[in-house]
């Protein structure tokens, strides 16, 4: 606003003539980064609750101390004793639909795997009925082939592989989740790693061949390459295309591939007879050129 | 007794060779088959029994961009489409219409988005745009209407016009 003590100058009424419509101050381009990594984990899960426990034990402890300085006071002035403190209870969450939290794995397919691949395994629970396995990155194609082989697993389908863009994690970039089935036993797996940026993780075509596409699609969305790939080559957009749409600090209308005219207005008079009678009419009238 | 019609004016109709044409052209505007999205399932039932576009000359939907008038751009485009559009409205013989139905191919509709082309007045000249999320069956045939009458007040010239104007 106006703040001539700033010394900042009044900002001028935009000049007459035909209207241009600013693409770099439009909100659809500014990039928002997430601040926190919210991804599913009973590590992680453990040490916020321990978190919140320390910090309910660390205000309790305020409060008695308070409350001693505050009797020691009293004691000083002959004032009688102030009420002692009651412990606050801890608030319930009485929401309908409560966020399902990690828990220790029970399922047998778990303990399976923690005892076939031991210390590759970086982390097992189980959050909503659904089983997870964190393995370490090197070691997926292995552990997707004795998810397909061992007798006791049997997934014998890759349902879905995807990946999530996470900017704000510290230690890796991306996590890569396969979310297998087994049609024999009825059960559902999903295999997880965690990946920086840059890191090429194997390719689980050797094991499941549907994963041909989906990691296609996985290459194209946020630009993971998989070593060992048949043909990693984009498959939703367009050869040549600029950027990796799925990661977060991609703007939503993309980086001006969408605004390129693909008529051929002969020497842009038709854009400029439309540009000057929009400006007339005080119509907000988007600039049609790649920028 | 000025008003009545000669015994030749029963037989003759006097008209200019434009007009005939022009009611040729509207009478028969044969559309692409060219569906996109769910645009496109209005579009057939438009086509269909219940609505019956051949009452207008516009039932046979053409397989072959060589054999139509109209294309009926129905659903999203894509930024990947939009040459293929191009490419398939380029192949279309003169004279040439192009109707964009629903909100996604007029003003790329809820898609505002990286790889929707917002308009498909960025890639084909359109002469009718019709709204609607999808625009029902009246409303394409409102919309064809719409075409044929401004088919019916066309000149040859018109076509013209621009690269005359252009000239001076």
């Amino acid at each position: 606003m106006d703040t001539p003590e700033n010394g900042t100058p009044t900002p001028e009424a935009p000049a007459a003539g035909p209207y241009v419509y600013d693409l770099a101050a439009s909100p659809q381009r500014q990039v928002v980064l997430p601040k926190t990594a919210p991804l599913p984990s009973l590590k992680a899960y453990r040490a916020e609750v321990a978190a919140a426990q320390a910090a309910d034990e660390a205000k309790w402890q305020k409060m008695l101390a308070d409350f001693e300085t505050a009797k020691a006071k009293a004691a000083e002035e002959g004032k009688p004793e102030p009420k002692a403190p009651v412990r606050p209870v801890p608030r319930k969450d009485d929401n309908d639909v409560k966020t399902p939290f990690p828990t220790e794995a029970a399922d047998p397919d778990l303990h399976r795997l923690v005892e076939l691949l031991a210390d590759k395994v970086e982390e097992v629970f189980e959050q909503a009925g659904e089983l997870v396995c964190q393995v370490r990155k090197e070691c997926v194609l292995e552990t997707l082939l004795l998810c397909r082989d061992d007798e006791q697993l049997k997934y014998d389908l890759l349902a879905d592989e995807t990946a999530t863009h996470f900017p704000a994690a510290r230690d890796f970039a991306f996590s890569v989740v396969y979310q297998l089935t087994s049609i024999s036993r009825r059960k559902k797996l999903r295999i997880r790693i965690l990946i920086p940026e840059g890191f090429e993780p194997d390719s689980a075509f050797p094991a499941y061949p549907t994963a041909n596409w989906l990691e296609r699609e996985i290459y194209d969305m946020l630009g993971i390459r998989f070593r060992q790939h048949p043909d990693m080559t984009r498959i939703l957009c367009p050869e040549g295309w600029e950027g990796w749409p799925l990661r977060k600090e991609y703007p939503v209308v993309g980086l001006g591939q969408r605004d390129i005219d693909f008529r051929e207005d002969r020497s842009g008079v038709l854009m400029r007879m439309a540009m000057e009678k929009a400006g007339q009419m005080g119509i907000n009238l988007k600039v049609p050129k790649a920028d | 007794m000025l008003n009545q019609p000669t015994a030749l004016e029963h037989i003759l109709i006097t008209t200019k060779v434009e007009k005939v044409l022009n009611w040729a052209r509207a009478s028969s505007v044969w559309p692409m088959t060219f569906g996109l999205a769910c645009c496109a399932i209005e579009m057939m039932a438009a086509g269909a029994a219940r609505f019956d576009f051949d009452r207008f000359g516009a039932g046979i939907f053409r397989a072959s961009p060589r054999q139509s008038d109209l294309m009926i751009v129905a659903g999203t485009v894509t930024y990947k489409m939009a040459p293929v559009i191009k490419r398939l409205y380029d192949q279309m013989p003169e004279p040439k219409w192009v109707i964009a139905m629903g909100s996604c191919a007029t003003a790329g509709g809820p898609f505002d988005s990286y790889h929707t082309i917002q308009g498909v007045d960025k890639v084909v000249p359109v002469d009718v745009f019709i709204p609607g999320c999808p625009p029902r069956p009246e409303s394409l045939i409102y919309g064809f209407l719409k075409l044929q009458d401004k088919i019916m007040s066309s000149s040859i010239g018109d076509r013209y016009k621009e690269l005359f104007e252009a000239a001076g």
